[in-house]
């Protein structure tokens, strides 16, 4: 058993957690972030994806115990209330999001995307969200909703 | 209401779910667990064929933290089947065995323990002796004499369906052209996110039933449970709550289900959870069935199809599942698509002690698509016809019955040829190889195929119904048997019934496939929900705009045939003035001198006839859709390697309901149709899935998306909702061998086996060379 202290969604947390608690079970079945899903427990779809420090992880993989002083951020992190996050809301406009199973890990891989090129071209989000499967889409409607939400996170940083 | 979308039909609205599932708030059965829940484990054969001999669980009962442990000792022993009603005699698999194991992972016991360690060592403590059988994993091999013997049927054939029209042998001898094709499919899997999960509670005092499950079909889960329960359907609830994907392994009872509710019921009521892992999903669910696909056809010299004869070999696994359906997709969708008037096919689906074989997009049709389609291109190339031309020349039309009596009314299918040909400059591309850079050819192909809105084959009527209730403050709820599992059924619903009753698309509110509380609705599959379920829903808006009409008119005394709803007010038709807003109209209905609740009701039966399933004739669908695809490629010679360039989609749906919705749905069937294309392959040895997970089991991902253009033609459907038809599965049916033509208009080569991988490549090129030589 280990003390850890981190953050998630900018709050602070102090937990017992055992050596081998991966992040996702803490996350879903302690402390009730449903938001984060898992598909495969292997660390090969993406669904379990998290931020830690703004990089995007897969929490399947992750021991809660080596978090310490760490910064995570779940879907749950994302919007104020109803008023959602650009990724969202572009997510939700574009037709973006069908079952919605991959949404909270792709949402998070396209944060930690546009944190890193705010203006990528096409071949550069989907290089960057190769890690997260998704089924039902086709990943089209995923790349415009990125591509809009770009655009749009880039004036708020100008203006 | 923060937004006020009026007339929503033919807008791409946000879906109705999307902003919860955009803020991780969308609650799935994956996410589901009511205080108390056991963990439920299923005990599978590691057996493919085997007769049990005893099962003892007496140890397991005792392991501290075990709360129940089930066999099937524990209900009355019956079979369960998902294509019942037409095919009584596939009925063929107990929901926990205890003769007989016919695949590895056939389900026997199960237990419910407080947490997953406990079960897990619950499950390592049933003892079962088994007798191990001699297995057969080949279908041809298993309808050979003397293979071992699955079920009762004989020769191992589970569904044989012949198809016969006309004399094929005769329209054979006077073609000018005759060619032999034999086509290999190989299995595959719907890796929906969301894997199999279902929650159930058994409520002791009064036996009833409460089944939570990740499913497209909630009234077919309940039909199965019933039956093998031997408990009335009324207390049996089974509901849905988000699905993360189905995509036809979702469509049916699974014994997880039944356990499930049986744990619970031992565990004095407790809940009781169980969930499939990534290789479960892969290895234990349903998969697709492989198939060998044989063609013999003949054509005139000027392109006309003159008799198409074949024999389709499934391999079944060891259960039916949804067998028929598959089969009778894989040899009767021809018919939409193509003028035949001689035909002889005959599909065999055949058992192994592999894992069971079931519905999976397309059903049957994208196996047959890629056969057909490929025979349909090598016929057009062996009379020198250019391949959309030859479709062109045979195709269906609009207002026709066909020889096995569909009835076909809107058909836009020449259109969509003509149209894609023009969007991809087909005439400019087609033999045409253009190799640059150096080893690098690009080729041109295309495909044609048809939906269905629905499919005769689950029960005598294929009937959904939709209730609408308008409260006091002018909301609406809808009440919808149809499932949506992320295809967007509860958005079009919410529009279709918006539209009718004349009111915001934001005003209307979805509850459905919820088997107490929902009409009726066999379930999301064979791309049926927009058309059946949205006609249902149409109607019952309209049963409560006339009731709502009905108090203005007296209110106001006008007729009520002057009066409609439209944009959120009631509008005198003639005069084109608004009377009063439609909250005001509501708030009426309400007042004191009328009292009126306003409880609109709708059901729709499409107009399809029975199958005579011995020679496939019969009417199978309301309506159909249609579409040609398409698809550009690179191959380089060097490598093998094939680049799928461009894909161009022109498809007749009809009208769209919601465009974004529609577009992303073929969106979405094109790559996957892409995936079984060029790398998915479920493959097995000795019965046993070898390639359970993502990593060895590919399917595409971002980086293999590729440019789609997809393209409506309206017809406006004189039966769909608004004009519309269904969206579901058809654009996977035509992917595979229009990227086979193209590979083959390319460099020449054909490749009759899927998936088309660069070995296969290679190999037909350098085969091919070799040819040459010998002919030079």
């Amino acid at each position: 058993m280990k003390t850890v202290q981190f953050r998630i969604n900018s709050k602070a947390h102090e937990l017992q957690v055992n050596d081998n608690e991966l992040l996702i079970e803490t996350l879903r079945e302690r402390l009730g972030f449903l938001g984060t899903k898992e598909s495969c427990q292997e660390g090969e779809c993406g669904t379990c994806t998290v931020l830690i420090d703004g990089k995007n992880v897969l929490s399947c993989l992750i021991l809660t115990a080596s978090l310490n002083d760490k910064e995570v951020t779940t879907i749950e992190g994302l919007a104020c209330g109803s008023d959602l996050h650009p990724l969202q809301k572009a997510f939700v406009e574009k037709g973006a999001i069908q079952c919605g199973f991959c949404t909270p890990g792709m949402i998070l891989s396209s944060l930690a995307l546009l944190k890193k090129k705010p203006s990528p071209s096409e071949k550069e989000i989907a290089a960057g969200l190769d890690g997260n499967l998704c089924r039902c889409t086709g990943y089209l409607k995923i790349f415009e909703a990125v591509k809009e939400a770009a655009i749009h996170m880039n004036k708020e940083t100008k203006g | 209401m923060k937004n006020k979308t009026i007339s929503p039909v033919g807008k791409s609205v946000p879906r109705i779910d999307a902003v919860e599932k955009a803020a991780g708030q969308a609650t799935y059965v994956y996410d589901f667990k009511p205080q108390g829940t056991l963990v439920g484990k299923m005990l599978r054969s590691p057996h493919a064929h085997a007769r049990i001999l005893k099962i003892d669980t007496s140890q397991a009962l005792v392991l501290a933290g075990v709360r129940a442990v089930v066999t099937a000792l524990d209900a009355p022993k019956v079979k369960f089947g998902s294509n019942e009603y037409f095919f009584p005699y596939t009925v063929d698999q107990y929901p926990l065995e205890f003769e007989k194991v016919r695949y590895i992972g056939d389900e026997i016991a199960a237990v419910a323990a407080i947490d997953e360690e406990t079960a897990q060592r619950a499950l390592s403590l049933i003892k079962v002796e088994y007798e191990v059988l001699p297995a057969v994993f080949d279908p041809v091999e298993a309808m050979k004499p003397h293979s071992p013997q699955i079920h009762s049927s004989m020769n191992n054939i589970g569904v044989m369906l012949p198809v016969h029209f006309g004399n094929p042998d005769k329209a054979l001898k006077e073609s000018d052209y005759v060619r032999e094709d034999v086509f290999y499919l190989p299995s595959a899997a719907h890796c929906a996110l969301e894997p199999h999960v279902s929650v159930a509670q058994y409520e002791t005092s009064t036996d009833k039933i409460t089944l939570w499950t990740s499913t497209q079909a909630p009234f077919k889960v309940r039909e199965a449970l019933a039956k093998t329960l031997e408990m009335d359907s009324c207390d049996i609830r089974v509901l849905k709550l988000h699905v993360g994907g189905g995509f036809g392994g979702k469509l049916e009872m699974l014994p997880m289900d039944f356990a499930a509710c049986l744990l619970s019921k031992k565990a004095q009521g407790a809940p009781v959870k169980i969930v499939c892992d990534r290789k479960e999903e892969f290895s234990y669910t349903r998969r697709k069935h492989p198939m060998i696909y044989k063609l013999k056809s003949g054509v005139k010299k000027d392109g006309t199809i003159m008799a198409i004869t074949g024999e389709v070999i499934a391999d079944g696994g060891a259960y039916c599942s949804y067998g028929p359906t598959v089969i009778a997709a894989a040899i009767m969708r021809i018919f939409m698509v193509y003028k035949i008037e001689h035909i002889r096919m005959m599909g065999f689906r055949v058992y192994t002690n592999n894992p069971v074989s079931g519905a999976i997009r397309g059903f049957g049709g994208v196996q047959s698509g890629f056969a057909v389609e490929s025979h349909m291109d090598l016929l057009a190339r062996g009379i020198g016809l250019d391949p959309l031309e030859f479709r062109l020349k045979n195709a269906t039309d609009p207002d026709m019955v066909t020889v096995n009596k569909l009835i076909i009314s809107s058909n836009g299918l020449k259109d969509c040829i003509r149209k894609a040909g023009q969007i991809s400059d087909w005439s400019k591309k087609n033999g045409i190889k253009r190799e640059v850079p150096k080893d690098i050819v690009r080729g041109i192909g295309m495909g044609v195929a048809a939906d269905v809105m629905g499919s005769k084959m689950y029960k005598s009527h294929e009937s959904a119904g939709t209730i609408i209730k308008v409260e006091e403050d002018g909301s609406v709820y809808c009440f919808t048997g149809a499932a949506d599992t992320g295809q967007g059924s509860d958005t079009v619903m919410a529009q279709i019934a918006a539209q009718e009753l004349g009111v915001a698309y934001e005003r209307v509110r979805i509850r459905a496939a919820d088997t107490e509380t929902t009409p009726f609705d066999t379930g999301s599959f064979a791309s049926r929900v927009t058309f059946i379920s949205g006609n249902a829903t149409k109607n019952a808006a309209g049963d409560a705009k006339r009731q709502i009409l009905e108090v203005v008119a007296q209110e106001f005394k006008l007729g009520s045939e002057n009066l409609d709803i439209k944009d959120e007010a009631v509008v005198n038709i003639s005069t084109g003035s608004e009377v009063l807003s439609f909250d005001k109209a509501v708030e009426l209905c309400y007042s004191f001198n009328y009292g009126r609740l306003i409880i609109g009701r709708g059901s729709y039966n499409p107009k399809t006839t029975p199958i005579d399933f011995r020679t496939g004739q019969g009417n199978i669908s309301g309506s159909y859709g249609f579409e040609a695809q398409i698809a550009e490629v690179e191959v380089n010679k060097k490598t093998g390697q094939v680049k799928l360039v461009k894909m161009v989609d022109v498809h007749d749906i009809g009208y769209p309901i919601n465009p974004a919705s529609v577009h992303g749905q073929i969106e979405g069937s094109i790559i996957m149709g892409m995936g079984y294309t060029l790398f998915e392959d479920l493959k097995f040895t000795d019965g046993r899935v070898q390639n359970p997970s993502f990593s060895k089991y590919r399917i595409p991902r971002s980086v293999d998306a590729v440019p789609i253009e997809s393209v409506f033609i309206e017809t406006n459907d004189p039966q769909g909702p608004f004009g519309a038809k269904g969206m579901g599965e058809a654009s996977l049916l035509p992917t595979a061998a229009a990227i086979a033509n193209a590979i083959h208009d390319a460099v020449g080569i054909r490749i009759k086996d899927l998936p088309i991988t660069r070995e296969k490549i290679l190999k037909a090129i350098k085969d091919k060379e070799n040819n040459t030589k010998n002919e030079g």
